[in-house]
């Protein structure tokens, strides 16, 4: 005989099934749900493709120090300005955003591989290297990243978009690979897990089969603010002169020349660049809020 | 606790400071980078070849990395640290100048922080999907997003270069290390920047903490039971939440010194981590060991602490090894 699902009965009272049972609360309920992200995804999608399309919208040449016009308040003919250098921001804006995009989404991408990796080994280890793993993360934890990022970037030696992109990724793995170790650690007892095992599955297969599906929502949100993360990082790591060089245009080594800019009263060269740049953040945080808020739909007793 | 505790957590401690003090030690001397250059400046060009060989030889940059790790530790379980390359004096002395600052900084910050947080995500739960609790939500969404530097910047604008009523750098007027007003002037900025950049970040979790707390069935029992809003939130959902957030404090202290590191930098205020950015940049080894070390102690010891004190608040966590999370 073959079951279908109207076959099945839903016993007891969940409040999403059964609107009636918490009537003061229902409007909550459905509303959460239904609240995509829109405007954060719309600004998001138009800031990435007039990146991407950045020879078309450029009105100058980013790269060209016009030394005759330097630190030139916003007008008709530089929509956003000219920094110190003569480069004019609006042209620089699309150009560099490209630079700031990738280095957010390489960096989450490695530091998410590691992440999940690492906590899959953490959570099937026997105790002793699983008290191995999680004491080195501990370890790792207590030097404060922005330390660690520096001695990292120091090895590599000159910085270029794919070596900050390593370093930041791979210093940012440890809060995934910790809630992934939990994670696992509930999935591992599950018998299509064994199953899977007796049948011959590798590590990798039922990390990719079975696992992954399972946890995936629970540290996407992580994943979506981790990219917003990063670019924060090389913002900061090339304003504070220890990332990108001048001549590499990101929105990070455009807010190199910022703090002298401000002392002199050029604030344009501060806020239109950091302006992108926290927009760019706020969305990325709101849909990661957005996405973590999908695993509690739950009423509330209070 | 019993004394065998107390000698487990020591060697614990011990081994924690130990590795640390071996990793950092590596990645320093493995990094690129002139050490001679931090320790004589410009004039490193004007030195001829030889010099430079003896000068290599005399500070013992020479020798293999374990042996000069052998004699670093040697010296270090006596007390001596070395030498700064830069500032030419012993790390312990310019330390024991500026860790005051850093002290002020990051502890008034720290405290700050996590008492707003708690009493925020707390209001917060009160007007769940409220209009307070929404708009509270986007501008602590805006605040926590935006990178600390960029805040400091803004602020350095609208309250020095514009309004002149601030200082935009330092730690007090030249001269005046006892002027408590000056201190507290020179204060607020990276105070304030410091707070807002992390206290929503907090604030959020424990408002996230408790909802998913509102929704147990203890929770349910108490209100049909008829107790109120407040008496069910403060007598059993805080104190439910009460452990993850103690660990929550310890873990952040690494976070929030790291941010106190980038204001500093930001708003030149010497503390340490001004320190430490120039000691990475010019490959000061000696102080750049300490400077870690130092902050690892903190870090490694905030957690002990804050499994001690789960313990007492969580009686679950007494028998079972106190694991600490990050949510």
């Amino acid at each position: 005989m073959v079951l279908k699902a109207e076959q099945f009965q839903i016993i007891g009272a969940e409040c999403k099934k059964h609107p009636n049972n918490c009537v003061s609360h229902a409007k909550h309920c459905s509303k959460q749900k239904k609240d995509m992200p829109y405007k954060s995804m719309i600004v998001l999608g138009i800031l990435l493709i007039s990146c991407l399309m950045a020879e078309i919208i450029m009105t100058h040449d980013p790269k060209f120090m016009d030394l005759a016009n330097t630190n030139i308040a916003p007008n008709k003919e530089f929509y956003f300005g000219t920094d110190a250098m003569g480069r004019d921001l609006f042209s620089m804006i699309w150009y560099g955003g490209r630079i700031s995009l990738f280095i957010g989404i390489f960096a989450t991408l490695i530091s998410t591989s590691i992440g999940v990796i690492y906590g899959t080994i953490s959570a099937f280890a026997c105790r002793k290297l699983d008290d191995f793993l999680m004491r080195f993360t501990e370890i790792i934890l207590s030097i404060p990243s922005i330390l660690l990022i520096l001695f990292l970037q120091g090895i590599i030696g000159q910085a270029t978009p794919i070596s900050i992109a390593i370093v930041i990724g791979i210093t940012r793995w440890i809060p995934i690979a910790k809630i992934v170790r939990s994670e696992v650690k509930q999935l591992k007892n599950m018998d299509y897990v064994l199953a899977s095992k007796i049948a011959g599955g590798s590590f990798f297969h039922i990390l990719k089969k079975h696992l992954l599906p399972n946890f995936m929502p629970s540290i996407m949100f992580m994943v979506v603010t981790d990219i917003g993360t990063a670019i924060g990082i090389e913002s900061t790591l090339s304003f504070l002169g220890l990332g990108l060089p001048l001549d590499v245009i990101s929105w990070g080594s455009m807010l190199s020349l910022a703090k002298e800019a401000v002392l002199s009263n050029h604030w344009w060269v501060m806020a239109i660049p950091g302006m992108f740049l926290v927009i760019t953040l706020i969305c990325m945080t709101h849909i990661g809020h957005h996405i973590q808020n999908i695993n509690n739909k739950r009423c509330s007793h209070l | 606790m019993k004394p065998k505790k107390w000698i487990q957590k020591g060697l614990q401690f011990i081994t924690t400071m130990f590795i640390l003090s071996i990793l950092v030690f590596y990645m320093g001397r493995l990094a690129p980078g002139d050490p001679l250059r931090a320790y004589y400046g410009d004039g490193l060009q004007r030195m001829s070849t030889e010099k430079q060989e003896q000068a290599r030889n005399r500070l013992g940059l020479e020798e293999p990395i374990y042996h000069q790790y052998m004699i670093w530790i040697e010296k270090a379980i006596e007390g001596d640290f070395g030498k700064s390359f830069k500032y030419k004096e012993d790390v312990t002395e310019v330390i024991s100048d500026v860790y005051m600052n850093t002290l002020i900084l990051g502890g008034t910050g720290f405290i700050l922080t996590f008492g707003f947080a708690l009493l925020l995500g707390i209001y917060c739960i009160f007007h769940e999907n409220g209009l307070a609790d929404r708009v509270l939500c986007k501008i602590g969404t805006v605040t926590s997003s935006i990178p600390p530097f960029w805040i400091s910047l803004l602020l350095i604008f609208v309250f020095s270069v514009s309004l002149r009523i601030l200082p935009s750098s330092g730690a007090y007027k030249i001269g005046q290390k006892t002027n408590l007003f000056s201190r507290a002037q020179h204060l607020i900025l990276p105070l304030s920047v410091l707070i807002l950049s992390h206290l929503w970040y907090f604030a959020y979790i424990v408002r996230n903490k408790l909802s998913e707390e509102i929704r147990q069935e203890y929770v349910r029992i108490s209100k049909s039971k008829g107790l109120s809003k407040r008496k069910i939130v403060y007598g059993h959902c805080i104190r439910n939440i009460m452990p993850t957030y103690v660990s929550m404090m310890a873990i952040s202290i690494s976070h929030i010194l790291g941010g106190t590191y980038v204001i500093e930098t930001v708003f030149s205020y010497p503390g340490l981590g001004l320190l430490s950015f120039e000691s990475a940049k010019y490959h000061d080894y000696n102080m750049l060991m300490v400077l870690t070390l130092i902050t690892g102690a903190v870090v490694v010891i905030s957690n002990m602490l804050a499994q001690g004190i789960n313990k007492k608040l969580d009686p679950r966590l007494r028998d079972d090894r106190g694991e600490i999370t990050w949510f």
